[in-house]
């Protein structure tokens, strides 16, 4: 397999820069040429091609090199590949996703995997791995897929999602899940179940022991034994809403 | 051709085309993936009265499976297509959705014929199942005493080899179990390859259909009773007095080649005349594995 597409930031943003154009239509087969001709919106419009010194192969991945900080939207509407980002991105990363994983090897801002403000419903799909920390209201909205967090995750994480997974592993910020109607929301880490949700049974859930197994051997992400073989609180919520989903919280007991 | 003084009559074993699915069985310990692969293989020895054939393939270990637990890989054959939905609800849903601490997994992957199974055994969860998309696939959380049953939504089904058989003809009974104790041995735990029998040994061979009822569909393979060799047209050679058979399945024609050779050789020991294969004149089963082209094989695969 080509290692793909590399795009290395020529110089560092000095302002806030849009990327949400680049992968959201199929690119897994452009060249590099094709894809620095790709839009970016920032105070004045760009390409890739003035932000980024893009090289390589077409093989269905892209890493991005550089301090993405203050870049919102990476990733957003994914569909298809692997993308990764060695370093920091800004907000926004992954909106909307349906397919294709994001890897960013360092913090995400707010709304990570949340839903476009527009939008009724935000990741639909593939899978969303952030190796730091992420902020406030990661994964909110989302129907399907996978946002996963090494680090902590800010508040209203998993807010009204739809379904979908959202695993964190280390401490969530306040008003987790509300307005959750499904999906699941896993706490490695310590967390606050707000009081619209029930506690139900303290348990091994089976399907988190594949999840985490996945995280474990594609991502390499710090899942121990303990993740693996202990128990888990569930709670059922959002009782204000459907009521169909859980957070499960991790416990040592 | 001799084997350690055994001769290996110049034919062949005719083997089918049958569907297989791999289940992929785990559990908090061994012991109850075991348990669970026991009852989900139970009474599934031959289409002919089970509806369909079933064995263990191997032990997986904990780097084997998708959640990380002990396993058992489970093969599970059909004639037609249509059956292995049918025969994979039933006994997923008898016998691994009841058995404690176990998940079923599909244990063909990537496969592009596919069949329905959590998407059927969901419902026992009335109406309290949930759906978890983990990489692509679909898993079926039911919510049941113990805690969480977990079942995989559809499981990969492919063409596979059934009927794969050879026979020991051996001078006494003592002789000819354990002539086929060891072939069994060396072949059970070969990947891609199922005995569906007892213990993988088959004492009841059969023939096609009935001398004296029209209906039935098999009884028992006269040629090589040794009870009867003064009053049958016998295939028994001279001394011998017990006859057994190995019967194995696979994923494909290789597998069961490669476990025919390997097995055929441990048979070939002391109190051993003959080992020679069922088959019914080449006219049935499109698979013919020849015995004496299998052994000549440079090394055992």
């Amino acid at each position: 397999m080509s290692e793909g597409l590399i795009a290395r930031l020529r110089a560092p943003l000095r302002g806030r820069a849009d990327l949400s154009e680049i992968l959201s239509t199929g690119w897994t087969s452009l060249k590099a040429a094709e894809l620095a001709r790709r839009p970016v919106r920032a105070e004045e419009p760009l390409t890739v091609g003035e932000l980024f010194d893009v090289s390589g192969e077409p093989g269905g991945r892209i890493r991005f090199e550089g301090d993405l900080a203050l870049a919102d939207r990476v990733g957003a509407g994914l569909s298809d590949g692997e993308v990764i980002v060695e370093g920091n991105v800004g907000a926004e990363a992954g909106m909307g996703m349906t397919g294709g994983s994001l890897e960013i090897r360092g913090d995400a801002g707010p709304r990570a995997g949340a839903a476009a403000p527009e939008a009724r419903r935000g990741m639909t799909g593939g899978e969303l791995i952030v190796r730091g920390s992420a902020g406030p209201e990661a994964g909110v909205l989302m129907r399907r897929g996978l946002v996963a967090i090494a680090g902590g995750a800010g508040s209203h994480a998993g807010a009204g999602m739809i379904a979908g997974t959202v695993l964190v592993f280390a401490g969530i910020g306040a008003a987790v899940g509300l307005w959750s109607k499904r999906g699941s929301i896993v706490a490695l880490g310590p967390v606050t179940v707000p009081s619209t949700y029930r506690y139900a049974c303290t348990y091994q859930p089976p399907h988190l022991r594949v999840t985490l197994m996945r995280l474990r051997t594609r991502y390499a992400l710090p899942v121990e034994p303990r993740h693996l073989t202990g128990f888990y609180r569930r709670y059922s919520g959002d009782l204000a809403d459907l009521g169909k989903g859980e957070i499960l919280a991790w416990t040592a007991e | 051709m001799n084997i350690r003084g055994v001769f290996i009559e110049d034919t062949f074993a005719e083997a089918f085309t049958m569907r297989v699915a791999r289940i992929i069985i785990t559990a908090r310990s061994e012991r109850w993936a075991r348990e669970a692969a026991l009852k989900l293989t139970g009474f599934a020895t031959s289409v002919i009265g089970c509806k369909c054939e079933a064995g263990i393939e191997r032990e997986l270990g904990t780097g084997d499976t998708p959640d990380g637990r002990p396993g058992q890989s489970v093969l599970l054959m059909t004639m037609g297509k249509d059956d292995m939905g049918k025969r994979l609800i039933e006994r997923i849903g008898q016998t691994v959705l009841t058995c404690p601490t176990t998940a079923c997994y599909d244990g063909l992957p990537g496969v592009p014929d596919r069949v329905g199974v959590g998407s059927a055994l969901k419902f026992f969860g009335d109406g309290f199942q949930a759906s978890k998309m983990i990489a692509g696939e679909r898993f079926w959380r039911i919510p049941v005493m113990e805690g969480e049953f977990l079942v995989q939504e559809k499981f990969g089904m492919l063409k596979g080899v059934g009927g794969g058989n050879f026979l020991i003809l051996a001078r006494s009974a003592d002789a000819a179990l354990a002539a086929a104790e060891a072939a069994a041995d060396v072949m059970a735990s070969r990947t891609g390859v199922i005995l569906p029998f007892p213990g993988g040994i088959v004492r009841s061979g059969s023939k096609v259909g009935s001398r004296r009822i029209k209906s039935m569909i098999a009884s028992t393979n006269d040629a090589f009773c040794p009870t009867l060799r003064a009053v049958t047209t016998s295939a028994l050679p001279e001394g011998v007095n017990s006859v057994l058979e190995i019967v194995l399945n696979g994923t494909d024609a290789e597998a069961i080649s490669g476990a025919m050779r390997v097995g055929i050789d441990a048979a070939c020991r002391e109190g051993v005349v003959s080992i020679t294969a069922g088959n019914y004149g080449g006219k049935l089963g499109p698979h013919h594995f020849h015995l004496r082209k299998i052994m000549s094989a440079e090394a055992p695969a």
